[in-house]
């Protein structure tokens, strides 16, 4: 049977998370094509059309990186193709070169780009506000707030991209992408293809004559779309009275929340914002000429604010516009409680909803490397070579989380790829040693150009691959490396090694991190050489060997006799499979993964045979 | 609004999100409007998981402080660090009482407070609560996670959602796979049990 998601006909009503729904929209316009690099809050869209990819009629690819995603879809979009490129926030970096001038020569078969925003940054080193992209690029935005218009925004998005030959941003936030709601479909026609690619050069090969056209037919075409959104159902306007509220994307949720408080009801006109831009320049004046005050609700940065500001100014409407402020800040996500305190004090009213305390300095819950995880092995390894003397370049993946004492196994970081790039620069302007560390996944997505910049300009660095076969923090995604998926063996795998080996790098060790000798030789023979250095450290990620692998590890760790070295390695390992009953250490056999490292680093820890149960 | 607000804490690899989704589906399958609510991601390797059920036509997927009409805690120090989001009147409380230690405590760095305190803590917020050893009907019914269901069973049986133990069972039967469904029907008959 497959799946409810591809099902042809409409009618039915789903239970689906955000991330679902944008799948069904994306069917449920005639996707063909369909790139990404995975991450959160964005990775479900991906995941769900790779699974079900086998009984789907669309074209699907992990790319190597959001750069890559967005010109292969840039390309199959060119071709005809209605294509979705899907990335977290910070990937939208990663790809805004090519972004900036697909939108000068145009997507003819449809191109929408999801961008998942993470205010808050729940999962993601900064809260960058991707709607300043859009603005920079010229692109129509959508923000869904429920589940049902992640589906028709998505299914929209594509009809306004295929209409004006433009790429169309899907703006998602964590919250939207993870909430989940019901969900009426509509009709799958299957993909859809067209209109075929016309040669023409004028167009499409942006050399500077060309662009300064292309940028003009841009314009033009963006003040077309704004004349088709005024007229957007996605953008309403509700309510009477001289005080008005204007929501925007998620903030649309919280607003209606405490709006339909007994307390609030029927007081404001509300106009509600859910394709944000273009702005509906007309609507948006003529909403500010009905009220005499506004509050605006945006989390992020204030752009629709401002926007009111300007278009106030050149009407000269006389009204007064609050928006970012004591409540409504420029940090995070929006709350109903924030959002129910901004429009209370809007209104020169208080609100004290109460609530019940909790004991500060509870035991807290810090994310921590699995048991068993190959990344615990290696910086145990590394520290005992180094030990504080060098300085850590870090990278985005699991393994970041080895910045905790006792592994202290990070001191900077800057975004996907930079452990290479920045430790080498660190290691140029000061004397300790640096040691890089980056997973394979990340390797392939911007760790190569750096390390083929390490080799020309002659850094100094060793740098450890951390290859856990898997791209494991973002839910066990392909890479070019893996050995298998979900849907069975990897037909065309690419060696990290012949990589390396390719990049120019003469000193290069291949360990397994759990073997403890092995490794610390490989790491003190790399330690006394000069320029750029690679350890790969080798070893499937636990989970993905124990789910898709299966893997099975039939010896567990126990302690033997309870000495200082049994303490130590509690103390310096940090396995969530130790714990400490009083003054004695014990290893949780349910938790310990039998990867064998501690009985390697303490005489007292033995293994035995996991018991049945 | 007469809508419910319901606030799901745990520990990551309970199948505290699972436990959410079933409650989720026996709502829709009513034909009460469901806005759920989670975040995954760093939170998944042994970290805190939180999520929302809002039911009857919230828009909001999130729950401030002082929102929540019930609180489900699958482990007892979430249950005691979620109490905030409770109502600061007529709020119901369904916990686990048996707790998953928190690596600082199992380090020896940490001290876990006492059950005892917990319990009181939470009749001091909450008009109703019952505790319940979900691990250890889990064991009983054959299954760890069944523990969730038995929590979830006690929940309806209390009268603070808009579900009763027979939605539950349904959704059960409906929605999980044929050879888990007697074991958890199982737990959500000994969860109903636990709330006298």
């Amino acid at each position: 049977m497959s799946h409810p998601l591809l099902n042809k006909d409409g009618g039915e009503r789903h239970l689906l998370l955000g991330n679902e729904a944008i799948v069904r929209g994306a069917l449920e316009a005639g996707v063909a094509f369909v790139s990404c690099y995975p991450g959160t809050p964005s990775s479900e869209v991906p995941d769900t059309f790779f699974r079900l990819s086998p009984d789907g009629d669309y074209t699907f690819e992990y790319s190597v990186n959001e750069k890559v995603a967005l010109e292969v879809g840039g390309g199959a979009a060119l071709a005809g193709a209605p294509t979705l490129v899907t990335m977290k926030h910070v990937g939208v970096n990663v790809a805004a070169d090519p972004l900036m001038t697909l939108a000068y020569i145009g997507t003819p078969g449809g191109l929408v780009l999801l961008s998942a925003d993470d205010p808050g940054c729940h999962s993601s080193q900064n809260e960058q506000d991707n709607r300043y992209y859009a603005r920079i690029a010229g692109m129509p935005v959508f923000e869904p707030s429920s589940a049902q218009e992640a589906k028709d925004m998505t299914r929209d998005a594509f009809e306004l991209s295929r209409r004006f030959e433009q790429p169309v941003m899907l703006r998602t936030t964590t919250r939207v992408a993870h909430l989940r709601g019901p969900v009426d479909f509509g009709p799958r026609p299957g993909a859809l293809h067209g209109p075929d690619f016309t040669k023409n050069p004028g167009r499409f090969v942006p050399v500077p004559a060309v662009s300064r056209a292309r940028h003009i037919a841009l314009l033009e075409n963006l003040t077309k779309i704004r004349e088709a959104v005024e007229s957007s159902p996605w953008n309403t306007v509700s309510g009477n009275g001289e005080v008005g509220v204007v929501a925007s994307g998620m903030a649309r949720a919280y607003v209606a929340d405490v709006l339909d408080e007994e307390r609030f009801s029927g007081r404001f006109r509300v106009l509600n914002l859910g394709l944000t831009y273009p702005l509906p320049e007309e609507k948006l004046a003529n909403f500010l000429r009905e009220v005499r005050r506004v509050l605006v609700v945006e989390e992020g940065e204030p752009l629709v604010e401002q926007a009111l500001r300007a278009i106030a100014q050149e009407r000269g409407i006389d009204v007064e516009i609050v928006g970012k402020g004591k409540h409504l800040t420029r940090l995070g996500e929006y709350c109903t409680r924030q959002v129910r305190l901004a429009v209370a004090d809007f209104v020169g009213e208080t609100d004290a909803t109460a609530s019940c305390p909790a004991p500060e300095k509870l035991p807290m819950r810090p994310p921590n490397l699995c048991a068993g995880c190959s990344h615990r092995a290696l910086y145990y390894t590394i520290r005992q070579a180094y030990g504080d003397n060098a300085v850590y370049s870090s990278d985005i993946g699991c393994y970041t989380l080895g910045l905790l004492p006792p592994l202290s196994a990070a001191d900077f970081l800057l975004c996907m790829g930079s452990s290479v790039s920045a430790g080498c620069g660190f290691a140029k302007a000061q004397d300790k040693p640096v040691v890089g560390f980056i997973g394979d996944s990340t390797f392939f997505h911007s760790g190569i150009t750096g390390l083929v910049n390490a080799v020309y300009n002659r850094h100094d660095i060793l740098l450890v691959i951390l290859d856990n076969r898997t791209t494991a923090m973002t839910g066990h995604q392909p890479n070019p490396g893996v050995d298998t998926t979900i849907h069975g063996e990897n037909p065309s795998k690419v060696d990290i090694e012949t990589i390396v080996r390719g990049c120019g790098v003469e000193h290069i060790r291949r360990v397994s991190p759990y073997n403890f000798k092995k490794t610390m030789a490989a790491v003190e023979e790399l330690k006394a050489l000069p320029g750029v250095r690679v350890l790969i450290a080798e070893e499937p990620c636990v989970l993905f060997a124990r789910r898709t692998l299966r893997k099975a590890r039939p010896n567990v760790a126990y302690v033997a006799e309870q000495t200082e070295a049994v303490t130590r390695c509690l103390t310096e390992l940090a396995c969530p499979a130790f714990r400490k009953d009083g003054d004695e250490v014990a290893i949780s056999e349910h938790q310990c993964a039998g990867c064998m490292f501690c009985m390697q680093i303490c005489p007292d820890i033995k293994a035995r045979k996991r018991s049945q149960s | 609004m007469t809508g419910t607000r319901v606030f799901l804490t745990g520990v990551g690899g309970q199948g505290t999100l699972t436990a959410t989704i079933i409650l989720g589906q026996a709502a829709m399958d009513k034909g009460i409007d469901v806005t759920a609510g989670e975040v995954h991601g760093m939170a998944q390797r042994g970290g805190v998981v939180e999520s929302t059920l809002l039911l009857g036509g919230y828009r909001s997927p999130r729950i401030s402080h002082g929102e929540a009409h019930v609180l489900l805690g699958f482990e007892p120090l979430e249950t005691l660090r979620a109490l905030p989001y409770l109502v600061a009147e007529g709020g119901t409380i369904v916990s686990n009482a048996e707790p998953i230690m928190p690596l600082g405590v199992t380090m020896g760095r940490e001290t876990y407070p006492s059950l005892d305190d917990i319990r009181k803590r939470a009749e001091a917020c909450a008009s109703r609560v019952v505790f319940l050893p979900c691990q250890s009907i889990g064991a009983e019914v054959g299954a760890l996670q069944c523990g969730n269901l038995a929590l979830l069973g006690a929940a309806c049986a209390t009268g603070a959602l808009p579900l009763t133990p027979d939605d539950l069972i349904a959704a059960v039967k409906a929605r999980l796979k044929p050879k888990v469904v007697d074991m958890n029907l199982k737990a959500i008959d000994l969860g109903v049990a636990a709330v006298s």
